[in-house]
């Protein structure tokens, strides 16, 4: 270890904390003075948060495209399918899975802010947070595919389902051609966080770079 | 062009014109994590739920909403809650915030 890597070099910033952090530790510590939360409710969500990431949801389609039984299960109550693979629901909502077939493509969105299925795939990114997808994804979800690279053919149907504060949904996307006699890790592994969001398609090419 | 203003709170921009889709995104800072799960907590514990958070955020106005990247938003927006709620007074929070400041101008020494 060179002595430019000390263990007990002090955490340093470049920047002054913002006046937004400085609210936030004010904020925290007088809710924890008065006995409204605790610090180890805070320390146990963070690391809740760490440990929602896309690969759950990944899991989740290797399974409903391997198992027909668990695939039906998932569609007629996507909450309770998650729970069935260990998968907790921490905020209180309900999982509509929506199913793309052949003639149905869907896509998620929350118009009017955030909302997302952040107990299986963690938290969004910023852009599903951002005016223009948030805008233009219920009026021309089209044209908004088309800027993820994702064209689909006009006799397919593409269904916008927009969140609410307890109402959250997750694509199921189709199962790519090629994938036939695939294990359920290697099928995960090809799922990724913006195909479950239904802004692009499953490709087996994700598998090289995953 | 008023009735738009009337007919739709800030955070309502379904359908509104907007520009081309940046596909960004940042991994969060920790105090934006914090934030994150200090949300959580408050809705765990019936304090503030998402409902309410996202109209405090709306009240905040189009002006302040359009200013303020994501989390800042919402710890402006825990804060007034808090207030209305009296479980915290802007006195507190503000001899809070001065204390909170100097500890850390202190530790970064």
């Amino acid at each position: 270890m060179s002595e430019h890597d000390h263990p007990h070099e002090p955490i340093t910033s470049d920047s002054k904390p913002s006046y937004y952090e400085i609210m936030e530790t004010a904020v925290r510590e007088l809710l924890i003075g008065k006995g409204l939360i605790t610090a180890n409710e805070i320390r146990h969500q963070i690391e809740v948060l760490d440990s929602r990431t896309p690969a759950l949801g990944a899991r989740v389609v290797a399974k409903a495209w391997s198992d027909p039984t668990f695939r039906e299960r998932l569609l007629a109550d996507g909450r309770a399918a998650c729970e069935e693979l260990g998968i907790t629901f921490y905020d209180d909502t309900q999982l509509i899975v929506l199913e793309n077939t052949e003639t149905v493509h869907n896509l998620i969105v929350c118009t009017l802010c955030s909302c997302y299925p952040r107990p299986v795939l963690g938290l969004p990114p910023d852009w599903y947070k951002a005016k223009p997808y948030r805008a233009r994804a219920v009026s021309e979800p089209r044209k908004v595919l088309a800027e993820f690279g994702t064209i689909i053919p006009d006799d397919v149907e593409i269904r916008v389902s927009d969140s609410t504060a307890v109402i959250r949904y997750l694509v199921l996307p189709r199962r790519p051609q090629g994938t036939e006699g695939w294990s359920e890790d290697e099928l995960a592994a090809i799922v990724t966080r913006d195909a479950m969001i239904g802004v692009i398609p499953v490709t087996v090419a994700e598998r090289a770079a995953s | 062009m008023t009735a738009d203003f009337v007919s739709r709170l800030p955070n309502d921009i379904g359908g509104a014109e907007a520009g081309s889709i940046v596909q960004v995104d940042h991994v969060l800072e920790p105090w934006e994590k914090r934030c994150h799960a200090l949300a959580d907590v408050l809705d765990f514990k019936k304090i503030i739920n998402t409902e309410e958070k996202r109209k405090g955020v709306e009240a905040l106005g189009a002006d302040l909403i359009g200013k303020l990247p994501y989390y800042e938003r919402w710890i402006v927006t825990f804060a007034n809650i808090l207030f209305t709620k009296g479980l915290l007074t802007p006195t507190e929070l503000a001899e809070k915030m001065a204390e909170v400041e100097a500890r850390f101008a202190a530790e970064a020494g």
